[in-house]
């Protein structure tokens, strides 16, 4: 099993979960976090962190998120890890709540041309 | 709750912490029984459990014996593959209703709230407790950590009631230096709770080998930098996924060493039956090593060794009787004799916990005495040296003896008696080695099981709850 980020982590990347994570299974796009499924150890702490509420258990993943599976999984596998709880992005008070930003959504990997 | 104190690592410790990588994992934990349900999990999983034990487990979700709210289900791929070919360690990871039949037990047996000073330490001896994490990588059903694991809201001493949170290192380093403070200023004792220096931590859970190598190395520095001498892991990790002790673990562990040379490891490891490390044939019966001893798990002993090979890391086993699993004296006396073999000493076997539910792991405590001493006839000195402890409200208690010559005039005492030794009390040890001899109760389960039959309470193990002796009722 493991713990999923969904929507509303787009475009606001608040990362407070990154600080509660106690094996750094947090990978990082331009505008979206991502947990790899295999690391992550179902400790739960992220959920509570996360000031977009989320993150969900797998479990629990609703209905119309849970494409977001294998989103976490692909980009996990190709975006940089992250340790270390960093400022949100400037918008993301503004895009919090927001619906439907998966068009948002930028996949690159930071340092690659798109 | 007051917010914790920013914690700055020395010079010294940034130097240590800079060294440290994390390594990869691929535990392929399955937690929830869920993907069980929906026969999702891989295909060799599918008949872990039958398909009457689901629909059994499945008729209580929601209800007040819901296995999975007591505690949450959780394997890894390893010990799966322990699991196909062991009984016990079925018993031991896969949830069963029979958890639940009783519900009777205590939310904080041991009322360890009442010893705790700040979030998630536990100071009851010159030993304190810290919980690091709140999850392990698989559960054990018989867990007596079930309120902090399933995140359940427990009592404290002021009357709030909160989940257990877990310990912060700027709050638990203020802690021990204002301890330290307050013993030099009073003379080596602490004013009020008479407690010596705080020599030693144990890092507890959950289970800190959950967390990453950078994690675990910003506890050794700072409780090295506060001074703390000894430094324990309580970790069930060997069992559950023996590949966490890797090279970067390892390397994280020298590189603390050198920065701390006069800091003693001690890996409390928890083996509770001999299916968790030794190779079985086709037959399920362990195979002998061509150079004596039996054959191990090659993870685990690879691990086992890792760590044995280097002098100031302690590997002790601590276990707990549990029935189904190893109420067996056979499986109990090659478990000791196999890890003194490899470089782990045999510490305590327990008898289990009152938590909620303990009655469907419980061994009474007689039987659990008598389960030991019979795995320990044919193990020489040095493999014996576990002895059986039941965790008292005041301190660890060796379930000393358990006589057969009787002892007329008092409840059970026809059958005989039990002498427990209180081992450890709290803050300065005045009731260390001190007995309590009670008649016998095949059935007890928990101290209250002799409330009735008490014959000499030196100890004070029931005088504290207003239970008298019974030469004190008769003379009332």
């Amino acid at each position: 099993m493991t713990y999923v980020v969904t929507e509303n982590c787009i475009q606001c990347k608040y990362t407070d979960c990154v600080a509660e994570c106690p094996v750094d299974c947090f990978y990082e796009g331009p505008n979206f976090l991502v947990i790899h499924p295999d690391e992550c150890i179902d400790c739960d702490a992220c959920v509570e962190a996360c000031p977009a509420d989320a993150i969900f258990n797998e479990d629990d993943l609703p209905e119309n998120m849970q494409h977001f599976l294998g989103i976490n999984e692909e980009l996990a596998q190709v975006w940089p890890q992250i340790s270390d709880q960093s400022d949100p992005l400037p918008d993301a008070d503004k895009w919090v709540g927001v619906a439907g930003k998966l068009d948002k959504l930028i996949k690159s990997v930071p340092g690659e041309m798109q | 709750m007051t917010v914790a104190p920013k914690y700055a690592p020395s010079e010294r410790e940034q130097k240590f912490l800079a060294t440290v990588t994390n390594g990869k994992y691929d535990r392929n934990i399955i937690t929830g029984l869920k993907k069980f349900y929906e026969g999702t999990v891989p295909q060799d999983m599918q008949g872990f459990y039958s398909p009457q034990e689901l629909e059994a487990i499945k008729a209580l979700d929601g209800t007040d014996r819901d296995l999975q709210a007591r505690m949450p289900v959780k394997i890894t791929r390893h010990y799966f593959e322990q699991a196909l070919r062991s009984k016990a360690i079925q018993t031991l990871v896969k949830a069963s209703p029979k958890e639940t039949y009783d519900l009777d037990g205590a939310s904080d047996p041991g009322k360890q709230m009442s010893y705790s000073p700040v979030e998630g330490l536990i100071h009851k001896y010159e030993l304190g407790l810290i919980y690091v994490a709140s999850t392990c990588s698989a559960h054990c059903r018989f867990c007596y950590r079930e309120e902090l694991i399933a995140k359940k809201d427990v009592e404290r001493p002021d009357g709030t009631v909160a989940p257990k949170g877990l310990a912060k290192i700027g709050a638990i380093v203020a802690y021990i230096l204002e301890h330290y403070r307050l013993v030099n200023e009073n003379g080596g004792r602490h004013p009020t709770t008479n407690r010596e220096y705080l020599r030693e931590i144990l890092m507890s859970g959950g289970d800190p080998m959950v967390l990453g190598n950078k994690n675990i190395a910003q506890w050794l520095g700072a409780l090295a930098e506060a001074g703390i001498e000894n430094i324990r892991i309580g970790t069930k990790e060997l069992a559950f996924f023996p590949d966490r002790f890797d090279a970067t673990f390892m390397a994280m562990l020298d590189a603390f060493h050198d920065a701390y040379p006069q800091v003693n490891l001690r890996m409390m490891v928890h083996f509770n039956h001999p299916d968790e490390f030794l190779l079985k044939d086709g037959d399920g019966n362990y195979t002998a090593h061509p150079q004596g001893g039996l054959e191990w798990i090659p993870a685990t002993k690879r691990a086992v060794e890792t760590l044995a090979s280097r002098p100031w890391i302690n590997i002790d086993n601590q276990s707990p009787i549990i029935a189904g699993i190893n109420d067996d004296a056979d499986a109990l006396r090659i478990l000791q004799r196999e890890l003194k073999r490899n470089g782990v000493e045999n510490h305590y076997f327990f008898c289990g916990r009152d938590i909620v539910g303990h009655k469907a792991f419980n061994v009474p405590i007689e039987r659990a005495w008598h389960i030991l001493n019979e795995s320990q006839k044919g193990l020489s000195g040095v493999e014996a040296h576990a002895r059986l402890s039941i965790t008292h409200y005041k301190g660890k208690t060796e379930v000393a003896a358990v006589t057969n010559k009787p002892f007329p005039g008092v409840p059970g005492g026809e059958n005989g008696v039990v002498i427990f030794k209180l081992l450890r009390s709290a803050a300065d040890a005045p009731d260390r080695c001190k007995v309590t001899i009670v008649g016998r109760n095949p059935e007890a389960i928990w101290f209250s099981g002799y409330d009735d039959r008490v014959i000499m309470d030196e100890a004070e193990l029931y005088s504290i709850y207003d239970i008298k002796p019974l030469s004190v009722l008769a003379a009332e």
